[in-house]
């Protein structure tokens, strides 16, 4: 029984030895793969090591980390599985942010945004225990910037109360504020312009 | 009666510097974690769990078997497969100022990297150092593996 136990183990190393030999290039090497994003978009990455410097731009394009810059390879999708299959496995979810928004001058969401509300704690809830979020406030141009970077913190104040049921760890809500300075419609100074006032709220 | 209002107030003073100190420190949490993972820092070493906060300088590594998925306050998405390794050395998000970076090495193992909001504002910002090469981002997705010497 012993004997047999033994044979079995030696088999297995060896097989394994024998994989890693067919699979030497992957078994030794250290590369960067560009991928596409789940929405298909895909952007580009460059490497560069003491050889000089690579850019990828194709889908399972890449380039070895330690060899002659620019001669780049495609990666297989079941190299790609057999490498990176568990670091692909553990990404977190992708985040998710909603625009609120509010009548002129206060603190008051629009009737459509307050229907919204329910959605994000939905969200927020589905995503415990590692959920974080933050909440941005934003306002138009009307009136003093001095004054709108307060409004704007009021906002996102007010809409962050609203998970305070959902969101009881505070030390995972970030509150910010950027008053008039980051327009979502670009206007002159002075414009009423509704898409403006607003908090962005991004659960993660 | 007076002892309970001084109790309180202790309590609510602790609960707002802890508030303070998370807020500003605090550039992502674990979500995602399996098997033998950790967060090491100049405070020591502590097992990373679902929804650990990171602080700039953390080194996160993975066991054998471990696997570890971070998101960044900017929405970069981290994720490491097993025997990894990853330090984050440089961490600014402030947009309304202007302030954008994010430096992590990859000392060895296997990686994800998908953008968030400072390679989108700011790609040069973004660089991920091995020991052989640096990889810049210009808004994406990467996977880099990294044989132990």
């Amino acid at each position: 029984m012993g004997v047999h136990k033994h044979r079995t183990a030696t088999l297995s190393r060896l097989h394994l030895g024998i994989s890693c030999l067919l699979l030497l290039s992957a078994c030794s090497q250290s590369y960067v793969v560009l991928l596409a994003e789940d929405d298909g978009s895909l952007g580009k990455v460059q490497v560069t090591n003491q050889q000089g410097a690579t850019i990828l731009e194709d889908n399972q394009e890449a380039v070895d980390l330690g060899t002659e810059a620019g001669k780049t390879f495609t990666v297989s999708a079941e190299q790609i599985k057999e490498d990176f299959g568990a670091a692909l496995a553990a990404s977190p979810q992708k985040p998710l942010s909603y625009y609120l928004y509010f009548e002129g001058g206060g603190t008051t969401l629009t009737a459509e945004s307050r229907a919204d509300v329910p959605k994000i704690i939905d969200e927020i809830t589905k995503r415990r225990p590692a959920v974080d979020i933050s909440v941005i406030g934003h306002t138009d141009t009307v009136g003093d910037d001095q004054l709108n970077a307060k409004l704007s913190l009021e906002r996102a104040k007010s809409v962050a109360e609203l998970f305070q049921d959902a969101m009881p760890d505070a030390s995972k809500v970030t509150i910010d504020s950027h008053g008039e300075r980051n327009l979502l419609v670009p206007t002159p100074d002075n414009t009423a312009e509704a898409k403006n006032r607003r908090v962005e709220v991004t659960v993660r | 009666m007076i002892k309970k209002q001084i109790l309180t107030v202790a309590l609510m003073a602790s609960l707002l510097s802890a508030h303070a100190w998370a807020d500003e420190s605090a550039i992502g949490y674990v979500k995602v974690k399996s098997g033998e993972a950790s967060i090491s820092s100049s405070n020591g070493i502590i097992a990373a769990e679902v929804g650990t906060p990171l602080h700039l300088g953390n080194v996160l590594k993975t066991g054998e078997n471990g696997s570890l998925g971070v998101t960044f306050k900017d929405n970069t998405m981290v994720s490491l497969g097993p025997d990894t390794e990853v330090t984050i050395d440089e961490y600014l998000f402030a947009p309304a100022n202007g302030e954008l970076k994010l430096v992590a090495s990859l000392a060895k193992g296997t990686l994800q990297y998908i953008s968030g909001v400072i390679a989108k504002l700011r790609p040069e910002a973004v660089s991920v150092k091995t020991p052989t090469g640096i990889i810049g981002v210009r808004g994406t997705r990467f996977l880099a593996k990294v044989e132990a010497e």
